[in-house]
């Protein structure tokens, strides 16, 4: 089981744990700890089990088996089936922006802050095999072109997000439910307005402050995700280079702002459209305008 | 293409996204939600003023930050109040302000008009939305009416978000225009207050009274200009600073108040109508700290106000909320009031003296302490509707500044203190 903290805050307590590569956050607006610990219990073995299910490191997850059976039909189970028609639907809207086919150009880019760019010749040999156009997706089944590998990287964590705030939320009866916030990483999503109606105040990465970090975002309900580049980039020639990859060019986005963050009523959402802003580079908030839903841009 | 990438996509994505999570879709960015406030509130000053208020007000969320807010307020006073006039060793007699019958004021009692009963309504109306990313404009109106007054009045405040919303600058304009229409007619500045028992008969009487009233209403115009700044200082600190000022233009006597005048033993010898500026230019800054203070709630402001008329206040108050249970908070309230007076307060005119240019003996406008003593208590309901008691002592001290008591005045109290109990339900639902 993973290792939970709880501890007591300012006016809310806290349980925290590591999941997903993220420090994950449950905050409770009650003092009452006992209750804090059995809820970041839940929440912590929920993120484990999405974790296992949709990590590419673990060979053994449901996405590792999935990208070793390319080339085949597979069959789907309930919950992966829904997730991939989800990102169907995400790349169909984004007109082929967003796709998780992509996840393969990071053999040709890491993005560890030095200078060294992909050559256009290693880019040339991965584009083929991307393009979820290429994948073949029945209501329980896929085919995945060999020399292809999906990666859920840009939905699990906003996913856990909200299947672990559903799970919560399941604990109470609709008149007694607290306000909780469940934040990995700063994609986070809260069940209800505080009772005092107060705002939560959550640190949001701030990449133009990468080591003052944070700056607070004031949450009632709804969810918030961020997407930007405040570790994860390349310099060369004074120019920048983000992480967000173009999946048609195997370039990274230019003129795309460091960082976007969105209002949604679910994390999943709210990700998806942030990813999706960045990935339109210069129209990034042309693009949330367009979406009707609050955001904060760092550009 | 570009067209398409720009479409709104958030739609049909919720949908996808709600069919992943089970739930059903939900109109995220539309809510047509309406929250309401009620309260009733009691106010009664020992043997003078008695006020019932009921307030109704609704808040309706349009999506996108839109809201209408709407307010309608009730009042009720009756009782007794002040006219100004001094008291004496033996009894006074005074005509009612329409000049229509009298009352006797027993010997040492402070004199008060006990017809002082009025009934005011008052509409308010406001629409608050957004103008462009971080631009927040609201804007409003009100209509107030009691039997003889009437307020109607604009107001708008455009708001501006810096730093990622952690920083709030506001600009507010308001304009208000208030008709006054005393039953007897506005008298003319120091027109005495005549005594039907000083004429022959009902004719003379009337003709004299009427001799004395210089028109039958009167108005003025307000205009008020906000800058306000409100900051987040931490996830557990608000602050908000704002500077007001106000200039006022037209009638701003009572016309119900009078000032006597005394001779050099303190006998009154003549109670006139007092006579205030027709211009009031005031100022104020307020500065209000919201705290979160471990699992309690503190509201600490303070307000600094001057005005033309050499008017110059402190306001303290002191809100301090805290759990007492799972359901239940307390709120204890601490308020403190003081103000000097305004130039032209005299507590009485001397008989000796040539009469100054404006005169009031109106204790409101004196020196005076006020404090408010209170606590409030409030639970929790069921779908976040939220039930209160609110319990309030407010003690008013108007104080001696600088004229001596000569005679008889100095056996009686010139500055006599009102205490006054508040209480309010409240019920949000």
């Amino acid at each position: 089981m993973t290792d939970v903290a709880v501890s007591r805050g300012k006016n809310c307590t806290l349980g925290q744990f590591s999941a997903m590569a993220s420090p994950c956050e449950i905050l409770l607006e009650t003092a009452d700890m006992t209750l804090c610990r059995e809820l970041t219990l839940l929440a912590a073995a929920e993120a484990e089990r999405i974790e296992q299910k949709y990590s590419r490191y673990r060979t053994d997850s449901v996405l590792s088996q999935l990208n070793q059976g390319a080339g085949q039909w597979q069959q789907l189970d309930d919950e992966t089936a829904q997730l991939l028609t989800f990102a169907n639907t995400c790349y169909q809207l984004s007109d082929g922006l967003f796709d998780i086919s992509s996840g393969i150009l990071r053999r040709a880019w890491q993005f560890d802050g030095s200078d060294r760019l992909a050559s256009q010749a290693q880019l040339a040999a991965l584009l083929p095999h991307i393009g979820w156009h290429q994948v073949q997706l029945k209501p329980k089944q896929i085919l995945l072109p060999a020399g292809m590998e999906l990666d859920l990287g840009g939905i699990a964590k906003e996913y856990a997000v909200d299947k672990v705030l559903q799970l919560l939320r399941a604990q109470f009866t609709p008149s007694s439910l607290p306000s909780i916030v469940v934040n990995f990483g700063g994609d986070m999503h809260c069940s209800r307005p505080r009772h005092d109606g107060s705002l939560w105040h959550i640190g949001i990465e701030n990449p133009g402050l990468v080591d003052h970090a944070i700056s607070a975002v004031g949450l009632t309900t709804g969810a918030l995700a961020t997407s930007g580049d405040s570790r994860r980039f390349l310099l060369k020639d004074g120019v920048r280079y983000s992480h967000i990859l173009n999946p048609k060019t195997g370039w990274p986005v230019t003129d795309a702002p460091r960082s976007v963050t969105v209002a949604a009523p679910n994390c999943l959402l709210a990700g998806m459209l942030a990813t999706t802003a960045l990935l339109q580079g210069a129209s990034a908030e042309a693009f949330l305008q367009a979406q009707g839903l609050k955001y904060w841009l760092v550009a | 293409m570009q067209l398409k990438q720009l479409a709104n996509i958030s739609a049909a994505l919720a949908a996808a996204s709600c069919a992943v999570l089970g739930q059903d879709a939900q109109a995220g960015t539309v809510l047509d939600d309406w929250q309401f406030n009620s309260a009733i509130l009691l106010y009664n000053e020992t043997d003078r003023v008695s006020a019932g208020e009921a307030i109704l007000s609704a808040r309706g969320d349009f999506g996108d930050d839109k809201y209408l807010n709407l307010g309608l307020v009730v009042d009720a006073l009756t009782g007794a109040s002040a006219t100004g006039a001094v008291a004496q060793p033996g009894v006074q007699c005074f005509t009612r302000p329409s000049g229509r019958g009298s009352y006797e004021v027993a010997s040492g009692d402070t004199p008060l008009d006990d017809t002082f009963h009025d009934t005011r309504v008052q509409l308010d109306a406001s629409w608050e939305q957004p103008l462009a990313p971080n631009w927040r404009l609201t804007a409003g109106g009100h209509l107030s009416k009691e039997y003889d007054y009437l307020s109607m009045g604009v107001n708008s405040i455009l708001a501006r978000d810096f730093n990622q919303k952690n920083t709030t600058v506001s600009v507010g304009l308001s304009y208000s225009h208030d008709t006054i229409k005393p039953e007897g007619g506005i008298a003319f500045a120091y027109a005495p207050m005549l005594l039907r028992t000083d004429y022959a008969d009902d004719d003379s009487y009337q003709a004299a009274f009427n001799a004395t009233r210089d028109r039958a209403d009167d108005t003025k115009d307000t205009v008020d200009m906000l800058l306000g700044l409100t900051q987040v200082i931490n996830r557990d600190w608000l602050m908000q600073f704002n500077y007001s000022l106000s200039m006022a233009d037209g009638y701003m006597t009572d016309p119900f108040k009078l000032v006597s005048v005394v001779n050099s033993n303190g006998e009154v010898q003549q109670n006139l109508y007092e006579s205030r500026p027709d211009k009031r230019t005031k100022h104020s800054v307020y500065w209000q700290n919201k705290l979160h203070l471990g699992g309690t709630y503190l509201d600490a402001s303070y307000r600094y106000m001057w005005d033309d008329w050499e008017l110059k206040s402190h306001t303290a108050d002191v809100k301090w909320r805290f759990p007492v249970s799972e359901q239940w908070y307390v709120e204890p309230q601490l308020r403190y009031y003081q103000q000097s007076a305004a130039e032209f307060y005299l507590p009485f005119l001397q008989q000796s003296d040539s009469l100054p240019q404006y005169a009031s003996a109106d204790y409101r406008i004196g020196k005076m302490s006020t404090y408010t003593l209170g606590a409030k208590f409030g639970t929790k309901l069921a779908a976040g509707n939220e039930l209160s008691f609110r319990i309030a002592l407010y003690q008013q001290n108007p104080e001696q500044d600088g004229a001596d008591a000569p005679g008889v005045l100095a056996n009686v109290d010139l500055y006599e203190k009102v205490t006054a109990v508040m209480a309010q339900v409240s019920y949000s639902f």
